[in-house]
């Protein structure tokens, strides 16, 4: 049975966090690396530019072979994770072999939700979460002249965007009565559908999908109010979560994601969870939540690595912050923190139509930011989280903060840490 | 190593016939410096030793003599350099006398110390004050606790044979110090001689292997701290001074035979005309009931005044004492067996007993000899003042009366009015 | 071992907020005059806004270049690195996608969306010669190049031992340690009497403190000795660093016949002083480098005794009229500075005589905390105390970092304990003198200018 020190499923952001934060601290310790896809590592956050052609499959790779020699580390690609043995620190991989460990990191990301409609396993459809659906999407993209997103979020927006431009008529289609829900407000969403619109798609918010039927073409879909929509090309988006089957029988706590401290630790001794299947504490909620976006897989990687490294230098999570950027039609929207009005805070907005600039910036009873949203807007969404993270007292300079929140933030970084 | 012994003494055949000339005391010592061919010899001028380092000089100049030469600052300086130069291993001299072998004192006592092979020249004046340019011993005496050899010279041939042999002295492994050659000033630094020049490629071979620093360096192929601090009364501080002391007491000891070996040596190579007694001379002494006692060019005219009361029927001989320091403790016991009466004559004053110095020294020796030699110390010769065959009559004469009457307490003033 | 490497520093109570580095950088950058497009960022602080703005209301927004960059580790697309040669976030443009994932990851504002090109821009340092930095005309902006000693003095050799006995906070250890890292194993050093064989650099007993070929001269002959190791070197044809580490006492004092002698022969060494302005290792007495006023243990303070009654003597500037082939003076608050020198004499050691002079704080003489030497050294040199120059017969005296602006010298000798006792007429009296001194040098270094 093959042994390691530091044994790490996965090989995204949080995994190549975790060797790093090892490498800082132990440089002898052996560390192997599973991962179930068959290629060196990439970000899930690239693939829609792959779809577009900015970039291109072989230029997406976040480290190459010298990484991993110079670092030790004994990388084992189309190795997924299988089962798992906490109490005799085991590992069981997909092709029957069995890995001992002293430490284990799982940062085994997430998989495209595919929504129960009936008829789905009878139709062809896409999803976008490694880099060979990217390249069959982007493929299938050139021939489509009919395509239907599913799910408004940043993946399917991006995508959406994607399609429009290749001059496929796109059609998307979504649950809620906004599109990128839970990214954007309201009127940030508005702006957004307005220039989809301008540029051709059609949108169905509000609407479910029921059914799904084979076509010629490809596939029909039957939404909730009778609607039916032929498309060439369906791609569903609606979401991600964890596929957590290899955790069955090891007694590892998980809710929608694997349950972590905030070092990362699992309910499982010498057992770490850091990214997009971790389910770690919110930074408002103080409870754990999903927040699979990438700055945080890097911090939980981060942190994941220095607690088995046993790096005295750890600091503990301070909590997810959603974080987002999304770029459209030549615009861009940036959204840092949480959208809701805290009791006793307020929001603050200002748009104007004429360049399209849009400001939503939220406070809390103490004068405190917790949520910083724009569209056009320049801001350094990097400043603002840690002004929200550092609970930073905007008191008598918020007025300004808001009129100016470029210069202002930058004023307050230079002054609180520099 | 010296790679000479005494059983290789080349055949009177294959001698060239000796190269005759005539010079002065101080061209003699340079021309016996050039001989030995030394690295580094450093230079200040001061009366009446000038015209010694001008020669050196001017040997350099004309390409007679291959050494680096350093105008040095001062006497203090001249030194040590040449302490630097021989730590880097080279061979080195100087020349000195009165007022500048006071200004070197504080490097002259570390020479010893570091046991360094220098060879120094001292071209001997009196002690000032009062102020005086003219010959006398007081300087060499004065600095005889210091841990050099000095040996005196009575001809111009004996500073020049001396000053080579000087070399292949100090840099005897089982001496490892360094040689004052003392010639008087005046007397003999400006006397003009014939001399017989030994023959280069003789002295070369009778020099040996040159290896200055094999006990002592300042070299970064074999580092080492040269003269760290050491003594006081703790750890092993007190027993590494003595150790240090010791060992320059033993390379004095060893001196005295080294000193005997080269001068049979020299004469064996060079002929009779370089045979000097090493030592101590016995002049006459053979069925002598008194003697008296002498140092460097002073002993000329005393031998005339010998040989002239001999012709008188006196029963007188004559000491010449070569090497003061070490002082030969047996050999001039050894001259002393059959004296009844000794008369010493000094060029310079201890002040501590009233006498000369070297009647001071002997003092200790007639101790040794177990029985009452009534002695009578002479004190002549100060600041250039002349010690003539008249002189020595009135030594010879006061000496024998020491077989008749108690000698003083205070010492015969050879030069005063009275 | 880590890397160092070269960075923009900003020093916010010098900057006046005019605007030139960004104006620079926008010509520079995008040749373009709008300052917003800047890499570098100057933006006002809060507060009262006073017009006209003060200096120390002005803050910095600028790439880092942080060892541990955050924009790197948050990019999809690869398109970011550190730079391990240079140090540099270097942005890749042509495998970005325009995500703006940096911008989050970056805490510093060091890289941001431009509004022109619609793609993210960052300070790349221009190579290595920042534009920003001589546009500023206050000083805020300093390009710290020290980074290259740290890299390569990191892996020479420290050529004496670990733990020296010098005083807790010694500036001569530090002085000591650096400058034969520097000038190598292929030395023979001198160190006479004094605190650098004092804290055991010659060792004692039979030990040895130091790698390389050590010696303990005479107060009185170092520059002598040191002459005859090097020719002797020279003369069998070996190349042989022949340097000397010397205090003030035994270089202005009772050495200097000796090391005049040396420099006038032009002998090939490397002479560096080590002043710190008295005998410090035998119990803090005068020397003739203390300065006027000051405490020492043979300058007491009393009913009659107000410190030292003379002023120092300017033994650099008697080492100039000697013309050596390099004089310089230096200190160990600007290491940079100070490299630079010993490179020089280093250099200038194989040709002729190489004296460097190098003031050296000193904790327990000079009275202050053992954890304020470099400051005491840098408010020396910031009060026109000491002037840092250097000179060579070819080019002349030229200060090296001049100070136009300095500190009252009162703010320097506030800082230790041997001058509490000063009056004000002392003080105004050492005023005068580092006036003098200047008015002095300057002089010098004018003539330089002319030539």
């Amino acid at each position: 049975m093959h042994t390691t020190d530091y044994l790490i499923a996965g090989s995204s952001h949080a995994a190549l966090e975790a060797i790093n934060a090892i490498r800082m601290h132990d440089g002898d310790g052996s560390i192997t690396v599973v991962t179930r896809d068959p290629h060196r590592p990439y970000s899930p956050t690239v693939l829609p530019y792959v779809v577009s052609g900015r970039s291109t499959p072989e230029r997406v790779f976040l480290r190459d072979d010298d990484f991993f020699t110079a670092n030790k580390v004994d990388y084992r690609s189309g190795c997924a994770l299988a089962g798992l043995d906490p109490a005799a620190h085991q590992a069981r991989l997909a092709d029957g072999s069995t890995i001992g460990y002293r430490k284990l990191l799982l940062a085994t990301g997430a998989s495209p939700i595919v929504p129960p409609i009936p008829g789905i396993e009878r139709v062809d459809y896409h999803v976008l979460r490694t880099l060979d659906d990217a390249t069959r999407l982007r493929a299938a993209m050139a021939a489509s002249k009919n395509a239907v997103v599913l799910g408004a979020g940043l993946v399917g927006m991006h995508a959406a965007e994607n399609l429009v431009k290749a001059g496929a008529s796109v059609t998307i289609v979504e649950m809620s009565k906004q599109l990128t829900s839970g990214y954007f407000d309201e009127v940030a969403a508005g702006m957004i559908e307005q220039a989809f619109l301008g540029n051709g798609a059609k949108i169905r918010t509000g609407h479910r999908v029921v059914g799904l039927e084979p076509s010629a073409d490809g596939a029909t879909l039957k939404l909730d109010n009778g609607d039916t929509i032929p498309t060439d090309l369906l791609l569903v988006a609606v979401g991600v979560r964890p596929e957590l089957g290899y955790l069955d029988g090891s007694g590892i706590a998980t809710e929608r994601g694997i349950l972590v401290d905030d070092t990362m630790r699992t309910s499982a001794e010498d057992v770490w969870s850091a990214g997009d299947c971790a389910q770690a504490r919110g930074f408002f909620t103080g409870t754990p939540v999903m927040n699979a976006i990438l700055p945080d897989a890097t911090l939980q990687g981060r942190i994941a690595g220095m607690a088995m490294a046993e790096d005295p230098g750890l600091k503990p999570y301070a909590g997810g912050l959603p974080l987002n950027t999304y770029h459209f039609f030549g615009r861009h929207a940036i959204s840092v923190g949480s959208a809701a009005v805290p009791e006793g805070g307020r929001a603050q907005v200002r748009f104007d139509a004429a360049s399209g600039r849009y400001l939503r910036a939220v406070f809390d009873r103490d004068e405190r930011l917790t949520g910083i949203f724009g569209v056009n807007e320049f801001f350094d969404a990097g400043v603002m989280a840690q002004l929200i993270l550092r609970r930073t007292d905007l008191g008598p300079l918020r007025e300004r903060f808001f009129a100016q929140p470029l210069a202002t933030g930058r004023e307050l970084m230079s002054q609180l840490w520099r | 190593m010296n790679t000479t012994t005494l059983d290789t003494a080349p055949t009177t055949e294959k001698r060239p016939a000796p190269q005759l000339m005539l010079c002065e005391g101080n061209e003699a010592a340079a021309l016996g410096v050039a001989l030995a061919r030394p690295d580094m010899v450093a230079v200040y001028p001061i009366t009446p030793q000038t015209s010694l380092v001008e020669k050196l000089a001017k040997l350099i100049a004309d390409g007679r003599m291959d050494a680096d030469i350093v105008d040095a600052e001062g006497e203090h300086s001249v030194l040590s350099v040449l302490q630097g130069g021989a730590l880097a291993g080279a061979r080195t001299y100087t020349a000195t006398c009165g007022p500048g072998l006071a200004f070197m004192f504080e490097p002259y006592f570390r020479t010893s110390g570091m046991r360094l092979p220098l060879v120094m020249t001292i071209v001997t004046r009196d002690g000032i004050t009062p102020q005086s340019v003219w010959g006398g011993h007081q300087d060499a005496m004065t600095v005889r606790e210091a841990g050099w050899i000095q040996m005196y010279c009575e001809t111009v041939q004996e500073v020049l044979d001396t000053t080579v042999m000087a070399f292949r002295l100090a840099e005897h492994h089982d001496v490892m110090l360094p040689v004052n050659v003392c010639l008087d000033g005046n007397y003999l630094s400006y006397g003009t001689s014939r001399i017989e020049m030994p023959d280069q490629a003789e002295v070369d071979d009778f020099m040996g292997h040159k290896d200055v620093n094999w006990h002592v360096a300042l070299d970064p192929l074999r580092p080492m701290a040269v003269d760290p601090l050491t003594g006081g009364s703790g750890g092993n501080g007190p027993e590494t001074f003595v150790r240090y002391r010791r060992g320059q007491c033993a390379g004095m000891k060893n001196a005295l035979h080294v000193i005997t070996e080269m001068h049979e040596d020299w004469a064996r190579r060079f002929g009779e005309a370089h045979r000097f007694a090493p030592l101590v001379e016995e002049y006459r002494l053979d069925d002598a009931e008194y003697a008296i006692m002498t140092l460097g060019s002073m002993t000329g005219a005393a031998k005339d005044a010998v040989d002239e009361a001999r012709a008188a029927g006196e029963k007188v001989g004559l000491i010449k004492i070569k090497t003061f320091s070490p002082f030969p403790v047996e050999a001039l016991q050894h001259a002393l067996r059959g004296v009844r009466a000794l008369g010493v004559v000094d060029r310079s004053v201890n002040f501590r007993w009233n006498c000369g110095p070297m009647f001071q020294e002997t003092l200790g020796v007639l101790y040794r000899l177990g029985r009452q030699v009534p002695a009578q110390s002479f004190i002549g010769g100060l600041a250039g003042a002349d010690l003539t065959v008249t002189t020595f009559h009135r030594v010879i004469d006061e000496t024998r009366a020491l077989l008749e009457r108690a000698p003083s307490d205070e010492p015969v003033w050879l030069n005063a009015k009275d | 071992m880590g890397q160092a490497y070269s960075t923009i520093a900003f020093d916010p109570a010098k900057c006046d907020g005019c605007g030139k580095c960004m104006t620079a950088c926008a010509s520079v950058k995008f040749d373009s005059t709008d300052t917003t497009r800047s890499l570098i960022q100057i933006v006002r602080s809060g507060g009262a806004r006073i017009e006209p703005p003060r200096p120390g209301e002005f803050e910095l927004a600028l790439c880092r270049q942080c060892a541990d960059p955050k924009c790197v580790t948050v990019c999809p697309a690869g398109a970011l690195g550190k730079n391990g040669t240079t140090g540099v976030i270097d942005w890749d443009a042509s495998k970005c996608v325009d995500c703006l994932l940096c911008t989050i990851g970056c805490t510093y504002a060091g890289i941001a969306l431009d509004e022109h090109s619609g793609r993210v821009s960052k300070c790349d340092t221009c190579e290595g010669k920042p534009a920003c930095v001589p546009a500023c005309p206050t000083g805020a902006l300093r390009h710290i190049t020290t980074a290259r000693i740290y890299n390569e003095v990191g892996s020479w050799e420290d050529l004496f031992a670990p733990g020296l006995a010098g005083c807790q906070g010694c500036n001569t250890e530090l002085l000591m340690r650096h400058a034969l890292r520097r000038v190598g194993p292929d030395t023979v050093l001198a160190t006479p009497p004094g605190c650098v064989p004092g804290m055991g650099s010659v060792g004692f007993n039979g030990t040895t403190g130091t790698k390389v070929p050590v010696f303990h001269p005479l107060l009185t002959n170092t520059a002598s000795m040191l002459a005859g190791v090097k020719r002797q070197y020279e003369r069998v044809g070996r190349k042989v660093t022949a340097m000397a580490i010397a205090g003030d006492g035994g270089a202005s004092d009772v050495g200097f016949q000796s090391l005049s002698g040396a420099a006038e022969r032009g002998e090939r060494i490397l002479f560096m002083v080590v002043d710190n302005e008295g005998y410090m290792n035998t119990g803090m007495q005068r020397s003739s480098c203390t300065p006027y006023g000051a405490w020492t243990s043979t300058t007491p303070i009393g009913a009659h005794g107000r410190g030292k009654t003379q002023d120092a003597k300017n033994l650099p500037m008697i080492m100039v009229n000697h013309r050596c082939e390099y004089v310089a003076t230096a200190s160990t608050a600007y290491m940079e500075d100070l490299y630079e020198k010993l490179d020089k004499a280093l250099a200038a050691s194989e040709r002729g005589f190489a004296y460097l002079h190098v003031y050296s704080p000193c904790t327990t003489g000079w009275r202050f905390q053992s954890a304020l030497n470099i400051e005491v050294a840098r408010k020396a040199v910031e009060s026109n105390f000491v002037t840092l120059w250097e000179y060579t017969p070819e080019a002349g005296l030229h200060f090296t970092r001049p100070v136009d602006k300095p500190l009252p010298v009162a703010d320097y000798l506030k800082a230790m304990g041997r001058f509490r006792h000063l009056s004000p007429e002392q003080v105004e009296h050492i005023q005068n003198k580092v006036a003098e001194n200047l008015r002095f040098v300057r002089k010098i270094a004018e003539q330089a200018d002319e030539q």
